[in-house]
């Protein structure tokens, strides 16, 4: 098998469990029942789906600077996701929003 | 491990200036793709970077420990899968288990940055969220309140001590509402 075929089914594999990861954030972002919980869906799909995805760039991109500028994307996105992740679910608490205990949904 | 952030003096702004350089310009090549003639912009601009970043710095240093980034790097890789796993089974399960409650954690770790750094971390780790940071402590929404929360956030607290080169005493827990 030639390595620009193993190059592809890499990326082919780790882009398929990145989309997995966005869609069960999506789909966790629809089914949660409040705020927090929903955030929790958000930001850790993002985190891996994104890591993923940039995984399988680098892999094809056959260059190390560019698989590093992937890491920087992938790093300042992961540090905006949790800062805006930390003021929404803080505003949430200030402003009274109580969690979801569970029970009747 | 003393609380108050140190003021910093003008020499040990200076000090860092060559490593903040480096960086910057590890920063300015990553992003043009090691493109070479650009350095005619990158070189001077990275440096203006880098004596705008020391001269702006906070009173507290935190400077990182490389051997504890490499561990907590893999650290953070590891739980970012196990973050992600978990998140998407309570998604797609037909009887989504959640058990949410609210964690006060008392922090030990000291200095802003590293706080920060620290409730940033816990927002990206399986089934907890900062959701406010104090003074003493930080309060978390988890997922699943009846995993042992707060010892893995004291271990998470641990690995972001070690980034920063610095050591803990033993935590003394914190309290689930």
């Amino acid at each position: 098998m030639a390595w620009q075929t193993v190059t592809d089914w890499i990326t082919y594999a780790l882009f398929a469990a990145s989309g997995f990861f966005f869609f069960a954030g999506s789909v966790g972002l629809v089914r949660f029942p409040d705020v927090y919980t929903r955030l929790h869906a958000l930001t850790k799909s993002d985190n891996l789906g994104l890591g993923l995805a940039s995984a399988g760039l680098a892999v094809q991109s056959g260059s190390w600077v560019v698989a590093a500028k992937l890491l920087l994307i992938w790093m300042i996105v992961i540090v905006a996701g949790a800062t805006a992740c930390y003021l929404v679910a803080n505003s949430a608490r200030n402003s009274g929003v109580e969690p979801w205990t569970g029970g009747d949904r | 491990m003393s609380e108050t952030p140190t003021a910093i003096t003008p020499r040990q702004r200076l000090r860092r200036l060559p490593g903040r350089a480096v960086g910057m310009l590890l920063v300015w090549f990553v992003v043009t793709e090691a493109d070479i003639p650009s350095l005619v912009i990158g070189v001077p601009i990275a440096l203006a970077a880098a004596v705008l970043s020391v001269a702006l710095q906070p009173r507290s240093l935190s400077g990182v420990y490389l051997p504890g980034a490499i561990r907590f790097a893999r650290f953070f890789a590891v739980n970012s899968v196990l973050g992600g796993i978990d998140v998407a089974f309570r998604a797609l399960g037909p009887r989504m288990r959640l058990e949410p409650a609210i964690v006060h954690y008392p922090l030990r770790i000291s200095g802003a940055f590293p706080r920060v750094f620290f409730a940033n971390t816990i927002s990206m780790l399986p089934g907890t969220l900062s959701s406010r940071l104090t003074s003493d402590t930080v309060e978390v929404h988890v997922l699943d309140c009846t995993r042992p929360v707060i010892e893995d956030l004291a271990q998470v607290e641990e690995r972001v001590a070690d980034l920063f080169g610095a050591q803990l005493s033993p935590h003394e827990g914190g309290a689930v509402l």
